[in-house]
């Protein structure tokens, strides 16, 4: 009688974790159903599938996991769709810059050609037709330019020159465009040689930024450029008393696209700058700015001394 | 697959003989946030709980996730996050436990779902204050948090800002920017405020009295909301010439060969239109355009106004 009491008990024990361990089935054969469809959803590319597990599930860590992989790979490509956002929007903002311009200059030439106008009037359209023209060619070079910084795709071709020769040579082309401005200059460049490695061409694209910066903008009357070199590094100032950059302005003016005039009265392409910067970092320099309103701005340059 | 997250078809709903949604086809695009505007009562909420399943339909379908709701609500509910109106939440257990239910309930995506979902929205995790004492500004914050918890692909959210102050506010558009521009996530999202939708929406869908009256992308209504001055002349590159030497203009786009689109609104009209004569153009037409948004929809919404 008491062991058929036993068995009955048992029985009855075995038969409920047999229960548990079907349920707990059941519950496992619906999550790899589940797992199933959001993996089949992710490799067609629905990152954001997320297979959902409770605390108690056998299959938790799989989910878990399966998860953390969707968000990584999730969170890569909207960088990647960022980058090129940003890279569009570029594109757009570039556009107005193109496209305007040339509209205007076929304008002007077309009005020339059809005898629209003649003597002084017809001589001041081409060279309005002239500049423009310009601005288009600078414009469209500085573009391709920042592309290719921007992109690493710029080559440098380094070599061992001296500093205080190559910055008299980019200042000699200089003078005379100073002068046909109106600009007084002051050149202190040491008499000395000092040897380091530069690429030449990146170098004078970047004082012919800055300069360029300062014919453009600044309304200076006079230039500074003054270079003086320790053992270590090299110090390149190039200052103006022109109507310096407002605070606001001044943290940004390295930014690609950043224009401080907003009435785009004088045109520039808000690219010379950020240039200028890049180039420099690729000499593993830094470039800074001071500036006081309406006394002048200071560009300061520093290029460590490499052989 | 479609493209669409959420469609509905024909969706209608009648209370008696009374019809607060008619026939509303809504398309919810992956990856967007579709901003649904209305004045309150305008049948928002409804559409929103239709989809949810939170009431019944009385005609049309609704495809979530490119499924029909019908049938698939285990499959479709589990991927989705909501709001609608207050959430219902037990009023003697703290934020955390409250939560902690839900998590045991619907599963988590990650582990720690439940701290993070918390610290997502800046509440604190295992505080001691029970929910019936919470501010309605943390109430909705709990809300919030409760619809991320499982780390949706869609959410579907009724008034979001409701009961926030401007700091809440201005907090919960950039959260809700963030989970869309840097989550992958795509947001319903319904307001009676103009400026709150316009400020966020990718895609805009105005319903007055149960009718959806447009739907389109905020791109192309933003196009409506510049503001610009339209001249027709006779002699377009005459006018450019005028524009940029007498006013020191040059930020204006040419539409065609007689009309010119300048963005300086600040320009004295009478003065440029008097030049422009005087230098032998004849200005066929100038009209001045500010056109904002809000005009717009008090246009479609037959003059009641939205806002």
């Amino acid at each position: 009688m008491e062991l058929n009491l036993y068995l009955l008990l048992a029985l009855l024990i075995a038969l409920l974790v047999i229960g548990w361990l079907l349920a707990k089935l059941h519950r496992v054969r619906g999550q790899l159903s589940l797992i199933k469809d959001a993996l089949t959803d992710i490799k067609n590319g629905n990152l954001n599938r997320r297979v959902l597990a409770r605390e108690s599930d056998l299959t938790k860590q799989i989910c878990y996991d399966i998860n953390e992989i969707a968000m990584s790979s999730q969170s890569r490509l909207i960088q990647q769709k960022q980058s090129e956002q940003a890279y569009k929007r570029l594109m757009t903002s570039l556009s107005h810059d193109v496209k305007t311009p040339l509209a205007s200059l076929v304008g002007y030439l077309e009005a020339v050609e059809s005898k629209m106008v003649t003597g002084a009037e017809q001589e001041e359209y081409i060279r309005v037709a002239m500049e423009k023209a310009h601005y288009l060619k600078d414009f469209v070079t500085a573009l391709f330019e920042w592309v290719k910084l921007d992109a690493g795709e710029q080559i440098f071709h380094f070599e061992v020159c001296d500093l205080n020769e190559l910055s008299r040579d980019i200042m000699a082309d200089w003078v005379p465009l100073l002068e046909s401005h109106d600009l007084t200059y002051e050149i202190e460049i040491p008499e000395t040689e000092y040897m380091t490695r530069v690429d030449p061409t990146a170098y004078t694209r970047i004082l012919n930024n800055l300069l360029q910066n300062i014919l453009t903008h600044s309304g200076a009357r006079q230039v500074t450029l003054t270079v003086t070199e320790t053992e270590q590094q090299a110090k390149i100032m190039v200052a103006d008393n022109g109507k310096g950059i407002s605070d606001a302005d001044l943290p940004h003016i390295f930014e690609r696209m950043y224009q401080c005039d907003r009435s785009r009265s004088v045109r520039g392409n808000g690219l010379g700058l950020s240039i200028a910067k890049e180039l420099v970092n690729a000499h593993k320099g830094t470039i800074t700015a001071d500036s006081i309103p309406e006394a002048g701005t200071t560009f300061t340059i520093i290029l460590p001394k490499a052989l | 697959m479609s493209d669409y997250l959420i469609e509905t078809k024909q969706l209608t709903k009648t209370y008696g003989d009374q019809a607060a949604v008619k026939d509303v086809n809504l398309h919810v695009k992956k990856g967007r946030i579709y901003g649904l505007l209305g004045r309150n009562g305008a049948g928002k909420t409804t559409i929103m709980k239709m989809i949810l399943g939170l009431t019944s339909i009385t005609s049309g379908e609704v495809d979530v996730f490119g499924q029909n709701i019908k049938g698939h609500e285990k499959r479709i509910y589990p991927r989705i996050g909501a709001i609608i109106e207050t959430p219902g939440f037990y009023p003697n257990l703290t934020g955390t436990e409250n939560l902690e239910i839900f998590a045991r309930l619907r599963g988590t995506a990650a582990p720690n779902a439940v701290k993070n979902a918390l610290k997502v929205v800046g509440l604190p995790y295992k505080d001691k204050k029970l929910f019936s004492k919470y501010s309605l500004g943390m109430k909705q914050r709990l809300g919030i948090a409760n619809a991320i918890l499982h780390d949706p692909e869609l959410l579907i959210l009724d008034e979001p800002t409701n009961g926030l102050d401007p700091i809440g506010i201005a907090e919960m558009r950039d959260f809700i920017k963030h989970l869309s521009a840097e989550r992958g996530k795509t947001i319903l999202i319904s307001s009676h405020i103009l400026s709150e939708i316009s400020l966020l929406a990718d895609d805009i869908g105005i319903i007055d009295h149960g009718t959806l009256l447009v739907e389109n992308t905020m791109k192309v209504l933003e196009k409506k909301n510049r503001k610009y001055i339209l001249l027709r002349i006779s002699d377009m590159p005459k006018a450019m010439l005028i524009l940029e030497q007498e006013f020191h203009v040059t930020n204006f786009d040419m539409y065609d060969g007689h009309t010119l689109c300048i963005y300086d609104t600040s320009l004295d009209m009478g003065a440029v239109n008097k030049a422009l004569v005087m230098h032998d153009v004849s200005v066929i037409s100038s009209q001045l355009c500010n056109d904002t948004l809000e005009d717009y929809f008090k246009r479609i919404t037959g003059g009641e106004g939205i806002a």
